[in-house]
């Protein structure tokens, strides 16, 4: 098992934004965490990787807690970014030193050598999103973290990363994989978890949970 | 290479790619040198009795807005967020940032003398000094940053809240005005911000004694109460809210630090108490006698006397203003204060001739040790008309080589009785003024006997 949660529950004042999450994640599986804007799939994301400390429950990253974890993980969240003037092959440099790892070829197989020396706020939102994917890469990690990568991206950047997940799985990753798209869980998930209001509403493969029907439809069902 | 030396040197880069960093950590300061060359050109001296303002006000810009502006930018748009995940101690990112800025507020220090000497401004007399003033003043200063970056959410309160803390620093604080010259109230609440410590520390260096423990203790514990603050109030991410009674952390130490200098028996303008060196520097060693009075000097004596090793008129130390140089207009009410006063001034008329002299050559030894600058270099000249008038010309030279190669004797008391002319009262060690009063013997003796010739420009 490389990804565990068990009871996770977190609350911001009186408001509970996650509560008795439970799930995990094995090596060459793609997990989706399905779920509408809000519901509580930041969150479940921000305290599996330790930004945040749950009020209850347990997380292990291949058996660590997560703040001890942190060369088992590769990440590309929201609300993340890169100083405006560091070039994607600087970048790359300084995340293979932190992680006392090597990175060579990231920048080939990411698609970036073009752009390697090029200044970070001069990329494309999809250039911008695959050095994100190349970061996460560096240290070669068994998780990685994906959190709505797609969000922003336009048809032909979306359709790349997705096969850069695809491959990702084929290499014997676990991935964790937040999104707002069932098409999109659909394509790339092995299972489902659909959250919402903080909760777990429904778990299964995409089959499963569609049930002979459309799985967007049976989601929207659930998140009511 | 270490991840630490690559952190540095990656926030370097960043920094020397970004404009507006380039113009506020290396432009503005370079501005400011001009205005004050500008300010203060009269200076006997250009700019050195300013570079612990100019310097304080660089660290203070550096610290107290760029750094915090670049910390604060970087957690807006996530990406600390992004590091934290990285397998690195957390510590090693604000390390590395922090020593980034030491250097950039450095060389920005380093550009700005260099730039101060090219306007003929002499080195500090202490560099040793000056540098562990000017560390201590920028890791004071770069605390407070780090303490304003975890406070405020984004870069336009960054720039509300440091110029919360830098105007005041430089109006009533002793940075952009001199503390000598705020009233009372002024000053007595400038000891309550760090900036007074890092232009006292600087300033001494630059050309004081080179001695500052107070002010360098001041910063020391200022950067270390600031520095366990920001840890306590520190934030990868805008979303996560600081305890804020972490900043009386911070403040209170302001405070504190505030009583303690206000409770100082010593709490006063910099002396400049540097070495100038003893009589027997000025005076050959093979020519020289022991002799028993000031009756039994010589022109044997007086022709022994090197005067070409005395400090240059138009120095630091001892400076005298050319006889041809007419004071600036501000500085004639003060000037004609002291001429008014001298004739009357009892101690200037005492019975004994030796003592009458050491009293005058006194109030010429009192704002040159003191630093009151402009007027310092003006005022021996009215001493030197004043000895003339009152002790006969036969006598003047026998007593000037007297008090000059015996400057520890006789009484210090007039010392006390500057207030008429407006001078300070220096409560500092007594024996700080028997070496300027040497120099000023030496120099009026060198103009009396023809070997100091001072002719107009």
């Amino acid at each position: 098992m490389v990804l565990s949660v068990r009871g996770l529950a977190k609350r911001f004042g009186v408001f509970a934004a996650v509560e008795d999450v439970s799930f995990e994640v094995s090596a060459g599986e793609v997990l989706g965490l399905l779920g509408a804007n809000g519901a509580g799939k930041t969150t479940t994301v921000d305290c599996i990787l330790g930004l945040l400390e749950p009020d209850a429950g347990a997380v292990t990253i291949c058996g660590l807690a997560p703040r001890a974890a942190r060369a088992k993980f590769g990440a590309v969240l929201q609300a993340t970014g890169l100083p405006d003037k560091i070039t994607p092959r600087e970048a790359l440099n300084v995340f293979a030193v932190l992680h006392a790892a090597p990175q060579d070829a990231l920048l080939e197989r990411f698609g970036l050598t073009q752009k390697a020396d090029a200044h970070y706020d001069t990329l494309s939102g999809g250039q911008k999103q695959r050095l994100a994917l190349a970061l996460a890469f560096v240290g070669d990690p068994p998780l990685l973290v994906l959190d709505e990568p797609t969000a922003g991206l336009d048809i032909q950047a979306r359709r790349s990363l997705h096969d850069d997940i695809r491959a990702t799985r084929s290499g014997g990753r676990a991935v964790l994989l937040t999104t707002h798209d069932a098409a999109e869980a659909q394509a790339l998930c092995d299972r489902i978890v659909v959250i919402a209001g903080g909760r777990i509403a429904a778990i299964g493969t995409p089959d499963a949970l569609a049930a002979g029907g459309a799985l967007e439809d049976r989601v929207a069902e659930l998140m009511r | 290479m270490s991840a630490l030396a690559t952190l540095v040197l990656l926030n370097l880069k960043l920094n020397f790619r970004n404009r507006m960093a380039i113009l506020y950590g290396y432009l503005f300061p370079l501005i400011f040198l001009v205005a004050f060359w500008a300010l203060y050109r009269n200076d006997p001296v250009p700019l050195a009795l300013h570079l612990g303002q100019l310097v304080t006000i660089t660290v203070l810009g550096g610290a107290c807005f760029g750094l915090p502006t670049t910390l604060v930018g970087e957690r807006e748009r996530g990406v600390w967020r992004r590091y934290v995940l990285t397998p690195a101690p957390r510590w090693l990112f604000i390390a590395g940032m922090l020593i980034a800025r030491y250097v950039l507020l450095l060389s920005a220090v380093l550009l700005q003398i260099a730039l101060a000497l090219a306007f003929a401004m002499p080195l500090p007399a202490h560099p040793v000094a000056f540098f562990a003033a000017f560390t201590a003043t920028a890791f004071a200063f770069m605390a407070i940053g780090l303490v304003i970056a975890m406070l405020v959410d984004n870069v336009p309160a960054v720039q509300a809240l440091g110029q919360c803390i830098f105007l005041p620093m430089l109006i009533i604080g002793g940075v952009a005005v001199r503390l000598e010259t705020l009233p009372g109230w002024a000053q007595a609440a400038s000891s309550f911000f760090p900036g007074r410590y890092a232009v006292a520390a600087l300033q001494s260096a630059a050309t004081g004694s080179g001695r500052a423990p107070f002010e360098l203790l001041a910063l020391a514990l200022i950067a270390l109460a600031a520095g366990i603050a920001a840890a306590g109030l520190f934030r990868w991410d805008r979303q996560l809210r600081p305890n804020r009674a972490w900043v009386v952390v911070a403040l209170g130490m302001w405070v504190a630090i505030g009583v303690l200098n206000q409770l100082r028996p010593l709490s006063r303008p910099v002396m400049d108490t540097r070495n100038v060196g003893t009589a027997a520097d000025y005076v050959s060693r093979a020519a020289s006698r022991a002799t028993q009075s000031w009756r039994d000097v010589t022109e044997a004596d007086i022709a022994s006397i090197a005067f070409d090793r005395l400090p240059p008129d138009d120095g630091i130390v001892s400076p005298v203003a050319r006889p041809d140089e007419d004071p600036d207009p501000v500085l004639l009410p003060q000037l004609e204060r002291i001429q008014a006063a001298l004739p009357g001034w009892a101690p200037g008329n005492v019975i004994d001739p030796v003592q009458r002299t050491r009293n005058l050559l006194l109030v010429a030894a009192v704002p040159d040790l003191m630093q009151v600058e402009q007027v310092e270099r003006f005022v021996p000249r009215l001493v030197f008309a004043r000895l003339q008038a009152v002790i006969p010309p036969r006598d003047l030279p026998r007593i000037l080589y007297w008090i000059a190669t015996h400057p520890g004797e006789g009484s210090d008391a007039a010392v006390h009785e500057l207030a008429g002319f407006g001078l300070p009262d220096p409560n500092g060690p007594g024996n700080a003024f028997h070496p300027r009063e040497m120099l000023y013997a030496f120099k009026l003796l060198g103009r009396l006997s023809g070997n100091i010739v001072t002719a107009p420009r």
